[in-house]
């Protein structure tokens, strides 16, 4: 009986019931594999890639968790050993086992020399592998079947279209900033020109919060993400180039164009001799950049509290190129920010003269964006979690 | 507001193309949102930004078309046949608060015929959306379309003495006013009153008491103006808006109340019959010039970034109602119209030379920021997290941060912040934890049939400093806040929500269950994109999750993440029937530590061996013990170890667990010999018996 037979039966079978066979055979064992160790390596390979090859069938007939000969030990010889054998076995198996790491390709590879007029490595490995079970041809596998997958995870669609937004501002030497999101009412409208007694302050619909310790309607939830003009003028001073992607809060009945929470996307650029031109401008690239390069841009006057002159800025319509369709309501245009030049009393609340210094501010809702470059035309669609819409982005 | 056209061409020759008249006002910044045919008229409806008052009528809209198209402003007549009683006599007129009404002005009608007005006035109002009542209320509507000035008509037999003082109303006084509501009135509410009792409310409705009826004979006539903090105080309190109280909150000229009186007067008596007393009153105690502002041309072109609109100063400017005087060669002096409130500055005069010379004209420039050496580190560190997150299969969501206060208490003992005026109970206050909205998110998608999940969140909880200073009056504390303070503790988190199995099943897998191996491996790697030294792991009691199978990963003392099973009693409160994982990561800490360095340090070019060592461990031992000991040995062989198979407690033998370590020995100088592998496995057996583990027999 050969070793390949012997590893298939039990000790039982085999009639090992004492320590002297059960030794012998291991012993056995130990010899077949140092013998055919030793016949790689003194037969050495052709080249490298032969070696490598040769390597890994002794490595496999040994080694493979599957049908490898230390594998068919444990399952045939340690697993159904009796209990009084068991310790024996068990120790007999490890060492055996410990052994077998010599065998290791990285092992086995570095004592195998390269003999290329001698006998191929090759031919050495198919003269020692005589298991039945590799002589077996390896039938064909369907390969048409699909690839075994790991699932990439995704961005948020606003998170991808805010990272686009300021990739394009940070391309122009800008600063991203934050901010809080629960603001003072100072911060939030007074400083900004917006204060209680006028009725500009109703065009932002409030959420307020209470905190201990202040009054009634002295806390907001930002409504927009322009406090952060004003925080960070105190903070940095001019010359002052700024992006702000956040979070900002309104007291509205959420419906498809409207949600209690959204995203803003606030710019800011104070400077020496910042004009009118350079809002113009920059505004033009941004959209170039964002639309495509053939994206027009339309400025008309508006009111701000916080900047004049104030505009609004439409772009030449993407889905029709300006010639009229559903999505630009027949006009041609789509209206998709406000933006002016800081007002004087901003620029003075934030610390800065506006003698010495003018600037240029937008803002815009970068859901709005995300449903524009995506095609969603509900806006609640972003904030119910629902993986059938979040595995589309 | 809804403009006709036919009416509007009473003031100003407009252009016969409608279409292009309202894409020409809107250029300038009269905003036409739509405009409709109605029977012989065409309807623009025009969105009025609230610094506009002067734009809620028909002449502030033709002022604009006249200074755009080049046209004389038409202003309608008011022929008054006047009779010869005094108006004085049968009226008087005091103003007791002068600081909430700077001018009042009134006219008397007598023998007036209360009823239906004519076809034209009818379908007039009916077109600019006002409802008709009778000839006298309409025509104060009318005058109040014509020329933005609101106007208000007593029936003067109902005014007590026939005085009318307007004065502050008395705390609790009361007034039923014209909408059959029975009001209350506070101390510091403008009425107007008569010598008994309050009449009207000041600016915003009239009182049913003195309601013109088919009775009335004798009209007295308003016209006033109101300060607009007091009106919008007033009617924001009682919640009215009302055509008058919408124009004086925005200000009113002060300069028109005479002028909409005499249109109105006229037109009761040519409609309704009777004859206007003569003269009209006029209490006009706070009369104030308006101050000149100057204009410079260097301010034009620092603003504009062109020089060429200084040309158009004087032509636009006297257009739309300024007074200009030239001052040198290259300034202004320029004296604003009563009816321009928005106007206060040289930069206000700036935009009305750009808007009317057109903002698609002026030139433009690109200019980027100054380039500058300081490196965004959150940035990077933001993209190197998410990139990983992605990575390992995790979707972004973005839930609410809005949620139910009782909710937010079922993961976390912090409170919230609570929302003063919330649209509903669901989302009445700011959460405390990620935990809620992420539970809520994996349950919804598992109620659609959806098994495998695995969310990520950045986004903040929040919860109200602790000790916030309540002493230092809390309006001055607020609005005195500089840059760096917030007003509640906003902390930012990543939180993790895992669900379902490795995996679908599939012809190539067989899926398991995830555990909570899964998620501590995810966070460790996680965590394994910043350098943090020394990093502690310990297991964990917390509110959100299942006794003994939570944990968390501290620096010093910080911790960085918590994470965990879902309790099962939450678990079942909403629904789940399945296991879900759940962990908050801590940005604002875990971003204090550099990203993981990327420093190149030579591999051994010589063969490692691995050997596997069959451990009995007493079961207080726990892997991290057997980890520092190891690790304390710091032997250069030992290249890496770790478990490969674990056998519970009682298995082998009572007392003790079964591991399987497996340790790689490479030497970075030789190839080791079996000899030097077998001395430092022996040292590694003998180090690990002092923690009484022992090798399997
Ligand atoms: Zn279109």
């Amino acid at each position: 009986m050969n070793i390949e037979e012997k590893i298939q039966r039990t000790l039982a079978e085999l009639g090992a019931d004492n320590a002297e066979i059960v030794q012998a055979l291991f012993a056995e064992v130990r010899a077949a594999m140092e013998a055919e160790r030793q016949g790689l390596i003194s037969g050495g390979a052709a080249n490298d890639a032969e070696r490598q090859k040769a390597c890994r069938a002794l490595r496999d007939r040994w080694l493979a968790r599957k049908n490898g000969i230390i594998s068919a030990i444990d399952e045939h010889w340690l697993k159904p050993s009796p209990r009084e054998l068991k310790p024996l076995v068990g120790r007999a198996f490890n060492e055996l086992r410990q052994a077998g790491a010599e065998l290791e390709v990285s092992q086995l590879a570095s004592g195998v020399p390269i003999k290329p007029d001698h006998r191929s490595a090759a031919q050495a490995g198919e003269a020692t592998q005589v298991q039945p079970a590799s002589a077996d041809p390896v039938a064909a596998p369907d390969l048409t079947l699909p690839g075994a997958h790991r699932a990439l995870g995704s961005l948020h669609p606003v998170t991808q279209v805010l990272r686009e937004i300021e990739g394009i501002f940070l391309e122009l030497g800008y600063r991203t900033e934050t901010g809080p999101e629960i603001e003072s009412v100072y911060y939030n409208f007074d400083a900004l020109n917006i204060p209680e007694t006028h009725p500009a302050r109703d065009d932002w619909d409030t959420l307020y919060v209470k905190l201990p310790g202040s009054k009634d309607n002295a806390a907001v939830l930002r409504t927009h993400t322009s406090p952060v003009q004003i925080r960070a003028m105190e903070k940095y001073g001019a010359p002052l180039y700024l992006i702000v992607p956040g979070k900002v809060y309104r007291h509205d009945n959420p419906d498809a164009s409207h949600a209690t929470m959204f995203h803003q996307v606030e710019g800011l650029a104070v400077d020496r001799d910042i004009s009118f031109a350079d809002l113009k401008g920059t505004l033009d690239f941004f959209v170039k950049k964002f639309f495509g390069s053939g994206t027009r841009t339309r400025f008309q006057p508006s009111f701000f509290p916080f900047t004049e002159p104030s505009a609004e800025m439409a772009v030449s319509c993407w889905a029709c190129g300006g010639k009229g369709c559903g999505v630009c309501k027949q006009s041609g245009w789509v209206e998709i920010m406000g933006c002016g030049m800081v007002h004087p009393f901003v620029l003075k609340n934030g610390g800065i003269n506006p003698k010495r210094y003018s600037g240029w501010a937008f803002g815009f809702g970068a859901d709005r964006m995300a449903m524009i470059r995506y095609g969603v035309t509900d806006i609640q669609l972003f904030y119910q979690s629902d993986v059938r819409f979040l595995e589309q982005f | 507001m809804k403009i006709s056209l036919n009416m509007l061409r009473e003031f100003v020759s407009a252009p016969a193309d409608v279409k292009r008249l309202a894409s020409d006002l809107t250029r300038i910044g009269v905003n036409v949102e739509s405009v409709r045919e109605q029977e012989d008229d065409w309807i623009l409806d025009i969105e009025v930004t609230s610094n506009r008052p002067d734009c809620l009528s028909h002449l502030g809209v033709a002022r604009e078309a006249a200074a755009f198209y080049r046209k004389a402003l038409r202003m309608p007549g008011a022929h008054l046949a006047e009779s010869d009683i005094r108006a004085k006599d049968a009226v008087g007129i005091a103003i007791a608060d002068t600081d909430l009404c700077r001018r009042y002005c009134g006219r008397v009608v007598e023998g007036v015929h209360v009823g239906p007005s004519p076809d034209w006035l009818r379908r007039r109002l009916e077109a600019l959306g006002v409802r008709s009542i009778n000839n006298v209320a309409d025509v104060t509507n009318y005058a109040l379309m014509e020329l933005g000035h609101p106007l208000h008509a007593f029936d003067l037999d109902c005014i007590r003495q026939h005085r009318i003082i307007v004065r502050r109303a008395k705390p609790g006084e009361k007034l039923g006013t014209l909408d059959g509501v029975d009001r209350t009135l506070e101390a510091d509410q403008l009425v107007i009153a008569d010598a008994e009792r309050a009449v009207a409310l000041a600016g915003i409705m009239g009182g049913e008491e003195s309601e013109i009826s088919n009775s009335t004979r004798r009209v007295l006539l308003e016209s006033a103006w109101f300060a607009p903090a007091s009106i919008r105080r007033t009617a924001k309190k009682l919640g009215m808006r009302t055509e008058a109280s919408y124009r004086f909150e925005r200000g009113a000229d002060i300069e028109m109340a005479p002028v909409a009186l005499d249109r109105a007067a006229a037109l009761i008596a040519e409609l309704a019959g009777g004859e206007i007393l003569r003269g009209s009153l006029d209490v006009y105690p706070g009369k104030k010039s308006r101050a000149a502002i100057e204009l410079r041309e260097t301010e034009i072109r620092r603003i504009l970034g062109s020089a060429l609109l200084a040309g158009k100063v004087e032509r636009l400017l006297p257009a739309l109602g300024f007074r200009v005087t030239r001052r040198g060669k290259t300034a202004w002096r320029v004296t604003p119209p009563s009816f321009r409130p928005d106007v206060s500055g040289e930069v206000d005069l700036v935009e009305e030379v750009a808007r009317h010379y057109g903002y698609d004209r002026l030139p433009s420039r690109l200019r980027s920021a100054p380039p500058s050496i300081e490196r965004d580190s959150r940035r990077a560190k933001e993209s190197e997290l998410t990139a990983g997150l992605v990575a390992i299969g995790f979707r972004e969501i973005i839930p609410p941060a809005m949620v139910d206060p009782e909710e937010n208490a079922r993961f976390t003992a912090q409170p919230p912040v609570a929302i003063e005026n919330p649209l509903s109970q669901e989302a009445s206050a700011m959460r405390s934890s990620a935990m809620p909205s992420m539970v809520a998110a994996l349950a919804r998608n598992l109620d659609r049939g959806r098994h495998d999940l695995a969310f990520f969140e950045i986004g903040k909880v929040y919860t109200p400093w602790p000790n916030m200073p309540a002493s230092s009056g809390p309006s001055a504390g607020l609005a005195s806040l500089r840059h760096s303070e917030t007003l509640a503790d906003e902390r930012r988190v990543l939180a993790l929500g895992l669900t379902g199995s490795t995996g679908s099943a599939g012809v190539h897998d067989k899926p398991r269950e995830l555990g909570f191996f899964d998620l501590k491996g995810h966070i460790e790697t996680l965590l394994g994109v910043f350098d943090i030294r020394p990093l502690r792991f310990e297991s964990l009691a917390a509110r959100p999750y299942e006794p003994n199978l939570a944990g968390r990963f501290l620096h010093g003392n910080e911790a960085l993440a918590e994470f965990g099973e879902l309790r099962q009693a939450l678990a079942a409160q909403y629904k789940l029937r399945q296991r879900v994982w759940l962990a908050e990561i801590y940005l604002d800490a875990l971003m204090r530590h550099p990203l993981r360095p990327r420093v190149f340090r030579a591999f051994s070019k010589f063969p490692s061996a691995e050997r596997d060592f069959s451990l009995l461990v007493p079961e207080e031992v726990t892997y991290e013990h057997l980890d520092q000991m190891i690790q304390g040995l710091a032997r250069n062989e030992i290249r890496g170890y770790g478990p490969v198979e674990r056998l519970p407690e009682g298995k082998i033998e009572k007392g003790y667990y079964s591991l399987l370590l497996r340790v790689t020995f490479q030497s970075a100088e030789r190839t080791l010999t079996s000899e030097e592998v077998s001395d430092a496995s022996r040292e590694l057996i003998s180090a690990l018996a002092e923690l009484g583990v022992r090798l399997r027999a």
